[in-house]
């Protein structure tokens, strides 16, 4: 079959590889029918995630048809549409049981770099590296899906390829984003980065409460299709003064919770980036934190930081003093998909949320390269590119 | 020209600097040795099972599910009412590694001893874990070793320390989820050689691994 692999840094190609089999007795394969690019896959292809290796096959937010299942399947048939979670969870351990699916003790097979990272291993996670458990991804035209019953959820009738696939990770993310900022009606939320993540974050706070939704990224295109699909309020950084256009919009208080949908890779302008760049590039911190920086000065005191951009290691500068004095919430973690995901398909069915929009370069899988570099460059107003295998 | 009290402060600077590093690097490396007792290495892991003591009991006591658990890396039979012998195997030759003699000591405890092969012998305690939070498996494991061929076997992935924590993770992991996640031999683009070098790395991200 083919499949997009990773060939070094920066550096994609689609290779023959050979196809999937059920392993075990939880597993499914799926025929991919659409597969998206993420924000997080560039931090696999650009280096910064560690355990990358040549011929990985990339992709975690995918869709598509059961062809096969392992003999320990109840909730799954061949021929099912399903949508799978990018976090794999087993759903016997503590945290499955209590869902928090993204921390999973027993779905990452590899974690020894995790634990000495991190402490200990979350969830392995699809196409995300050897330190994520080394999981074959769904850029290809078969995937095989450990744990089946768990991470495969089947698509309501009616909802195409292109919309359902962004239940898969971008829906689960922005609504756990939103979820962590305990909204309970009438709030002002800032949302960093206005791409796949930020948007579902945006909406997802709109469907819990919020009554303002302000939208901070850099591309005017990105920003107007907020504005016009949210009905967001939006601020340009690149010729706006972010914390004073908050301060301002909120009467000097503050939003009551700020969204990071960006991460490790976010971008600023002035002298102080550039020293940024300057160290990630020297690996002198692993992380550029340039948003969850202004997200905490921006916050109101009392208020609310929710994380859902990813970050791998160290980061610099990091404002604790102003987290710790305007008595924050902080909250941050991998989404937990499975928790999330039949709720969303529900919304989806039913129209309160229509992620379609997001999909704005459909192309073949052969094209997968082009894609990311459209995605990257962020050519042609593109949000995201989804790859079409068959 | 440098005086002679400038060398002296130098040289006593750089003294100092280097008891000192060495000191810190001896009593880290201490921190990290597992303790002695009689000449036998001590190490103590554990793991929490979210199963009540019951189930983790009831887990080896079904003989059916402990075979396909085991499946083929040991065997395990019955010598008489409260010992065992098992047979461990490397699952890739499946040449017999060592022999092992388990004795039920009571509810919930366990003590085994190596009888054909490495010196090596321990103990396994189920507790209840707090907060409802399942079981405690507690192993105590003693073994024959130095500081050198320890070190080795630690820069090799080959050290009885590493093989406990792996066997603590994969109990674990069938008792709650029935499988042990294997990703070798998933797709990829890779040759036969960097399949191999990539291998290699998944035993060294595997290998002592705590979940």
């Amino acid at each position: 079959m083919k499949a997009l692999c990773w060939e070094g840094v920066g550096k994609l190609k689609v290779r023959d590889v050979p196809e999937p089999r059920v392993r075990a007795a939880g597993d499914i394969i799926v025929r991919v029918r659409a597969s998206s690019v993420c924000g997080s896959d560039l931090h696999l292809i650009n280096g910064f995630i560690p355990a990358m290796r040549e011929g990985d096959i990339l992709g975690h937010e995918f869709t598509g048809e059961v062809v096969e299942v392992g003999p320990g399947v109840r909730r799954l048939a061949v021929g099912d549409r399903v949508v799978v979670g990018s976090v794999v969870a087993c759903g016997g351990c503590w945290y499955c049981r209590t869902e928090q699916y993204s921390l999973c003790d027993n779905s990452n097979p590899q974690p020894v770099f995790a634990e000495k990272l991190w402490g200990h291993s979350p969830a392995g996670i699809v196409g995300y590296s050897h330190a994520a458990g080394g999981y074959s991804g769904s850029h290809a035209e078969y995937v095989r899906v450990p744990f089946g019953d768990v991470g495969a959820f089947k698509v309501p009738d009616g909802v195409p390829d292109d919309a359902v696939v962004f239940a898969s990770d971008a829906m689960p993310t922005g609504w756990m984003a939103a979820d962590f900022c305990g909204l309970t009606g009438g709030e002002v939320v800032a949302v960093w980065g206005a791409g796949g993540v930020g948007q579902m974050a945006a909406r997802a706070a709109q469907l819990l409460g919020a009554e303002r939704v302000i939208m901070v990224d850099r591309l005017p295109e990105r920003l107007a299709v907020a504005a016009d699909r949210l009905g967001v309020e939006t601020v340009n950084y690149a010729d706006t003064d972010v914390l004073e256009a908050l301060r301002e919009m909120t009467a000097g208080r503050g939003p009551d919770a700020c969204i990071d949908a960006v991460g490790m890779e976010s971008h600023d302008v002035g002298p102080g980036y550039a020293y940024d760049k300057a160290k990630q590039t020297a690996r002198l911190q692993t992380d550029r934190p340039t948003c969850v920086r202004q997200a905490i000065m921006a916050a109101r005191k009392g208020g609310t930081v929710s994380i859902v951009g990813v970050y791998a290691g160290l980061v610099d500068k990091f404002p604790l003093g102003a987290a710790m004095n305007k008595a924050l919430v902080l909250r941050m973690g991998q989404m937990h998909a499975q928790r999330y995901i039949p709720m969303l398909l529900d919304r989806l069915a039913a129209g309160e949320i229509d992620p379609g929009y997001l999909a704005t370069h459909p192309l073949p899988l052969d094209q997968g390269a082009r894609g990311y570099e459209i995605f990257e460059k962020k050519e042609d107003g593109c949000l995201r590119t989804v790859l079409h295998p068959a | 020209m440098r005086s002679n009290a400038t060398r002296l402060a130098l040289v006593g600077a750089a003294t100092v600097t280097a008891v000192g590093v060495g000191r810190a690097v001896t009593r880290r490396r201490r921190r990290h040795q597992p303790q002695r007792e009689d000449g036998w290495y001590v190490v103590r892991r554990a793991v929490t099972v979210d199963r009540p003591v019951a189930a983790v009991i009831s887990f080896w006591t079904e003989r059916e599910r402990l075979d396909r658990a085991l499946a083929e890396w040991a065997t395990l039979e019955q010598i008489d009412g409260n010992r065992w012998r098992c047979v461990s195997r490397d699952p890739d030759t499946g040449a017999t590694e060592w022999r092992a003699e388990i004795t039920v000591t009571g509810p919930g405890r366990l003590r085994w001893q190596v009888t054909g092969g490495p010196e090596q012998q321990g103990t396994v305690e189920l507790v209840p874990a707090p907060q409802g939070r399942g079981t405690e498996i507690r192993a105590e494991l003693r073994y024959r070793s130095g500081p050198l061929r320890r070190a080795l076997g630690l820069a090799a992935g080959d050290e009885p320390d590493l093989r406990l924590r792996d066997t603590l993770r994969r109990v674990k992991s069938l008792i709650e989820c029935g499988q042990l996640i294997d990703t070798r031999r998933d797709p990829s683009g890779r040759s036969p050689a960097q399949e191999r070098r990539t291998d290699e790395i998944r035993q060294r991200l595997t290998t002592g691994g705590r979940a």
